[in-house]
């Protein structure tokens, strides 16, 4: 089922960062036809200079979260619910949800990059889980099912 | 029933809310000839929740396909799409695994004719059915489900052409424009097709929208309870109970059990008000 036998995420996010910012053209098919634009703050309309800066948030080159083009690619980036409709309008199979997640892991400083952006962690969302579990589960399925 | 194939069952971590949906699918694996290896829970999370901590997922992913290929189990059998989609397109880019993934819908499907027999209890309810754009192109669940729930008798599935954005609600919770859009149709749908209940594919949109039954706009069921009502088996959907009695849920939910999670503190902040948490009201759509 794998590709790579256990090189880890990492080394596969960076494999596939650069596939994406050599087979991506630019040509906005990915935010045009995007789900959740109509529900996203964007402030500009520019769909190849919204990527663009999603690309330039992948290439690692420095960028201004100010100027309206990055913060669209961020509320973009950030937006994505994953519904998949642009990775088959893609020309180039570029996988632009891919793009975007990757481009929000880049965003949230979680490589090692300046953070552009910021994720509020929920620090009971194990805790929830076990609690729940503690109500549904009897004690041996806890120890064998979980 | 003869169980011809032993599989692992990743059942994920929210849905440890409903222990009636996961034993559903235990019951509805065995009637198509699988006994299920039940795993899931933070310790078989797949970490797609770490983008803020790709070297946290990075772990979590190594430590659960680690721990699945120890069940040496040739198939997986996932339940929940977010773990389905991590998996599919991080775990195993990262990890080497000795199973193949399918998803639950596509076992029973696959698999409908050893299904068909255990259907026997009429289930007579025209319903709506929820669905989202996202993971059908992965698994065609928005063409398989419908035809799963066709076998049951009694059931009638409104036409609706509509998808909402997404895989599931709960990735439209940070968008409430978004979400009060989907409320509006689908209780528009509802309305105008007199279907008497909606019925979601994920534990993710059951968990969100259940409150609707609270709120007086429609009853709220999983595709699994209703096969599972037809295979004749009645369980508690306490989750539901719960939500329907706000905050009256604790007494139902009692002492021991709060006890063991924490106590009354420890409720409060991890359960009480999720479960007071309702749908976006009418008036504010």
């Amino acid at each position: 089922m794998s590709t790579e036998a256990n090189q880890g995420l990492l080394a596969y996010i960076e494999s596939e960062r650069q596939r994406i910012l050599d087979a991506c053209t630019q040509c906005g098919r990915c935010l045009e036809v995007c789900h959740m634009r109509p529900y996203l703050p964007l402030e500009t309309s520019n769909e190849t200079a919204i990527v663009g800066q999603v690309l330039a948030v992948l290439a690692r080159a420095p960028v201004s979260p100010d100027t309206p083009e990055t913060k669209d690619a961020l509320t973009w980036a950030q937006g994505c619910t994953a519904s998949g409709v642009c990775v088959a309008a893609c020309p180039e199979s570029v996988n632009p949800t891919m793009m975007l997640r990757i481009a929000r892991m880049t965003a949230f400083g979680g490589l090692g990059d300046p953070k552009l952006a910021h994720k509020p962690e929920d620090g009971d969302w194990f805790p929830r889980i076990r609690a729940f579990a503690r109500t549904q589960l009897t004690e041996s399925e806890q120890k064998e099912w979980m | 029933m003869d169980v011809t194939e032993k599989a692992t069952f990743w059942y994920g971590c929210n849905v440890l809310r409903h222990g009636d949906i996961i034993r559903g699918c235990i019951d509805l694996l065995r009637f198509v000839g699988i006994e299920a290896v039940p795993v899931g829970g933070p310790n078989y999370c797949c970490g797609s929740i770490k983008d803020a901590n790709p070297v946290a997922g990075d772990g979590m992913a190594k430590r659960t396909v680690e721990r699945m290929n120890q069940k040496n189990n040739r198939r997986m059998i996932a339940w929940c799409p977010s773990c389905h989609l991590q998996m599919h397109n991080f775990m195993s880019k990262g990890y080497e695994t000795n199973f193949e993934m399918d998803f639950l819908v596509e076992v029973l499907f696959e698999r409908r004719e050893l299904l068909r027999p255990w259907l026997k209890v009429p289930v007579p309810l025209r319903i709506f059915l929820h669905r989202h754009v996202g993971f059908n192109q992965l698994v065609g669940i928005n063409r398989m489900v419908p035809e799963l729930l066709a076998m049951i008798p009694g059931i009638e599935i409104v036409p609706d052409s509509y998808r909402a954005p997404s895989y599931m609600c709960h990735a439209l919770g940070p968008h409430p424009t978004a979400m009060a859009a989907m409320l509006r149709h689908s209780e528009q749908t509802i309305h105008a097709t007199s279907a008497e209940a909606l019925v979601t594919i994920y534990h993710q949109c059951y968990r969100d929208l259940c409150g609707l039954e609270r709120q007086g706009v429609t009853k709220v069921f999983n595709y699994i309870h209703l096969l599972a009502r037809s295979a004749g088996i009645e369980r508690p959907n306490e989750y539901m109970e719960w939500k329907n009695a706000g905050p009256e849920a604790e007494q139902l939910i009692g002492p021991e059990r709060i006890g063991s999670m924490g106590g009354k503190p420890a409720f409060d902040r991890l359960i009480k008000a999720e479960l007071l948490k309702l749908p976006i009201r009418r008036d504010q759509r």
